[in-house]
């Protein structure tokens, strides 16, 4: 009789065990990927989709800062916007009393008193001029810390403002100016094409009128055409200042877009296929217990039991 | 009739004992490591009759020449060879794991992109405190976080150290304990060939000793043997072309020299061993990797330093003066943020006042900082090391596949099978019944003739 040893019996329980614990981590791996939702527990499962993922969410906390970043500068464009509304009634307040004041008819003593009102516009157009942003900083000087224009003893302004207004990343290489410079608004031309800002015109305007005499009808003649320029460089003025916040409305859109895109992607590349699992944890368990079964068929065919009896 | 029909049963009975304890000693046996089954060497007794009568023969039984021991050096050989390419592939996963898990959980990534992300906050109101703080304490956290990869990977390079270390003293033990084996071997050769595996049962308990020192010294280091006809053993490290470790009974000693960037180099004397099996070759090649990456790591750690640390030399900070230096530091375990003020961030332009709100500077730093790209940089250095890992486990998957057939045919040639000496133990008590049947007959014909009268 001759008997052909396949194997070794240390070998069979070696093998044996092996295989058990070899199904059993498989079926725990699968298990814990299920109950954590995360398809890889380490970076080295799948490198390439790790790194995937890293770029993935590192881009998703850029996205929060960047649509911070929009919302800021959202909110500093519609003050300036309303400022600016503000600041196009107070010219057109001007401009219709500087219109009466053009008139032949109106007498010194009237003209005196448009004067004085003007005074009055051209203060409130200073204090509008050096609003605060939703920082607490001049909202047309650029972001710095208190005033965008200055005066002087004389009473004339000066901009003590940034050069240009602050400009915020919002995302995609893009960065968007949050509001506008004091000059950008107010900077014009007189009717005699001398640049000058339209709150010293409108004081010069304001003192010929409350001079009187013929000086001060041609003042005030010159004045229409001066405020018809201020009018044009703030509403130019405010039109930026509104395509600025669709050009915002537009890119958050496309943020938006891009953040569900990752998110789908991140779920694509990173999260548990539950289904998937489950079925594929049912196989393994199945495997697992014919394994276990089979072993201990197999470790209970002994010779030695069969020869005891006998 | 010249024969003797009781000596030749008594010669029987005697075989079967013999074979019977050795079944016996295999079943006993069938767990321990290393044992090689054991089976009884027979040979007829007989002899051509020289004197009497032509063509007659003198049958004296069976007798057992020596004990043949199932080993096969090519097999034995082989699942020494893969069990020591396993070894490595073990102790490189281990190693890289060790690095992986070192420079991942550091966080080091997340922090990078959040100290990035704060320079972009501070754009919407650079002079705001709330969010220079912020700046600050991720850049913190960034320094921390590189401290702590940098410390975790220098844990893990001593780690990896030491365990080479006591691996080589093992090395060395082993080598030892061989040389006296091989003295044994010598000593007890007698006329045995190296070729025949019928030897003594002292013999053959020294052979399972010395094939056992073998393959302990192959899971350290691999190395090429050479069985000399008095059954001692020659090894040579890393090959046959390798310089010997063990020379008969001489052991030579394996010392290992550490390198300045913290990798480690063996020796035999003044004989470099270079390895490519066994878990010092795994540590060494993990070490190198080790080393890689650190560099790696400490180039990012410097470049980001560096880099912020010029622009703030650029620009002014919020009081109006040139910005110092934010992080100080060469190397990623030495990185830290050298200011806790929020106001030491030169945000605005050189030659701005104080509590400036112009923004040039900022946006050059974030500039500097996309330029170097330390998030991708990053990202790059964890997907090297984690790819790392995986072609490492791919390669241990494939090579525990090679040593484990290689295992199972050395075990179905030289290890115990239980059912296989069942039927031996029946076969031989069989046998010895039928010896005893035999000496029956022996002693029933004496009796008959003895009876004549």
């Amino acid at each position: 009789m001759t008997i052909i040893g396949t194997t070794s019996t240390s070998n069979f329980y070696a093998t044996a065990a092996e295989q058990l614990a070899s199904l059993q981590s498989q079926a725990s791996a699968i298990s814990t990927s299920i109950s954590s939702g995360n398809q890889f527990t380490s970076a080295s499962q799948a490198p390439a989709a790790a790194a995937q993922m890293r770029m993935l969410q590192l881009q998703d906390s850029q996205a929060t800062v960047d649509t911070a970043s929009a919302n800021k500068a959202t909110a500093n464009l519609q003050l300036a916007d309303s400022v600016m509304g503000q600041m196009i009634n107070d010219i057109n307040q001007a401009r219709t009393l500087t219109n009466q004041a053009a008139t032949g008819t109106v007498s010194d003593k009237e003209r005196a008193s448009i004067g004085t009102q003007l005074a009055q516009i051209q203060g409130d157009l200073f204090n509008l001029a050096n609003s605060r942003d939703s920082n607490g900083n001049a909202l047309f000087g650029g972001g710095v810390k208190g005033n965008a224009y200055a005066r002087d003893a004389a009473g004339n302004l000066s901009y003590v403002g940034a050069a240009t207004s602050q400009a915020l990343p919002i995302g995609g290489g893009q960065t968007v100016q949050s509001s506008m410079t004091g000059p950008e608004v107010l900077n014009i031309t007189d009717a005699h094409g001398n640049a000058t800002n339209l709150i010293d015109a409108l004081g010069a305007l304001a003192t010929a009128l409350k001079a009187g005499g013929a000086a001060a009808q041609t003042a005030a003649q010159d004045g229409l055409t001066t405020l018809a320029n201020g009018l044009d460089a703030t509403t130019t003025a405010q039109t930026v200042v509104g395509s600025r916040e669709a050009w915002i409305a537009l890119s958050m859109e496309n943020q938006t877009a891009q953040s569900t895109a990752r998110a789908t992607e991140e779920s694509q590349v990173g999260d548990t296929d539950v289904s998937k699992a489950a079925i594929k944890l049912q196989q393994l368990t199945t495997a697992l217990q014919a394994s276990q079964s089979c072993f201990v068929r197999l470790s209970g065919l002994s010779l030695f039991n069969i020869i005891g009896t006998n | 009739m010249t024969s003797n029909l009781l000596s030749i049963g008594a010669s029987g009975a005697m075989a079967a004992e013999v074979a019977l304890n050795l079944t016996g000693q295999n079943i006993t046996n069938a767990s321990t490591d290393g044992y090689v089954r054991r089976s009884a060497n027979t040979v007829e007794v007989a002899s051509a009759s020289s004197w009497s009568v032509a063509n007659d023969l003198s049958l004296s039984g069976v007798t057992v020449t020596g004990i043949t021991r199932n080993a096969d050096t090519f097999l034995e050989a082989e699942a020494r060879r893969t069990a020591s390419d396993t070894a490595r592939a073990n102790s490189t996963v281990a190693g890289l794991t060790d690095i992986e898990s070192a420079v991942e959980n550091s966080g080091v990534f997340t922090a990078i992109g959040n100290f990035q992300n704060a320079l972009t906050a501070l754009n919407q109101n650079p002079t705001a405190t709330s969010l220079r703080a912020g700046v600050i304490q991720s850049g913190t956290t960034m320094a921390s976080a590189f401290q702590i990869a940098g410390q975790g990977m220098s844990a893990t390079r001593t780690g990896l150290q030491v365990e080479l270390g006591q691996g080589l003293a093992q090395v060395n033990t082993l080598a030892t304990q061989l040389a006296s084996i091989n003295n044994r071997m010598s000593a007890s050769a007698g006329s045995a060939t190296a070729a025949s595996n019928v030897t003594t049962g002292d013999r053959a308990n020294l052979m399972d000793q010395r094939d056992s020192l073998l393959n302990q010294i192959g899971q350290f280091a691999n190395l090429a043997t050479t069985i000399n006809p008095d059954g001692s053993a020659n090894v040579n490290l890393g090959g046959v072309s390798g310089p010997p470790l063990v020379s008969g009974v001489t052991a030579n000693t394996l010392a290992s020299t550490t390198n300045a960037n913290g990798t480690m180099a063996l020796a035999i004397g003044t004989a470099p061993v270079s390895l490519s099996g066994g878990t010092l070759a795994g540590n060494q090649a993990a070490l190198v990797k080790l080393d890689q990456i650190s560099t790696n790591l400490d180039t990012l750690a410097t470049g980001i330093v560096t880099t912020v640390n010029t622009r703030q030399a650029a620009g002014v900070n919020l009081a109006g003066t040139t910005g110092a230096a934010l992080f100080a530091g060469t190397t990623a375990a030495t990185m830290v943020m050298t200011t806790s003020s929020g106001s030491a961030i030169a945000t605005a332009t050189a030659g701005s006042g104080a509590a400036s709100a112009d923004t040039t500077n900022l946006i050059g730093l974030n500039n500097a900082l996309t330029l170097i790209d330390p998030s991708g940089t990053m990202n790059s250095l964890l997907t090297d090391i984690s790819g790392a890992v995986q072609s490492a486990k791919t390669t241990q998957a494939t090579l525990r596949t090679l040593s484990g057939a290689a295992a199972s045919s050395l075990s179905a040639e030289a290890g115990v099978d239980l059912n296989a000496e069942a039927v031996n133990l029946v076969k031989f008590q069989q046998a010895f019944q039928a010896s005893g049947k035999v000496m029956q007959v022996a002693h029933d014909i004496f009796t008959s003739i003895l009876n004549l009268h």
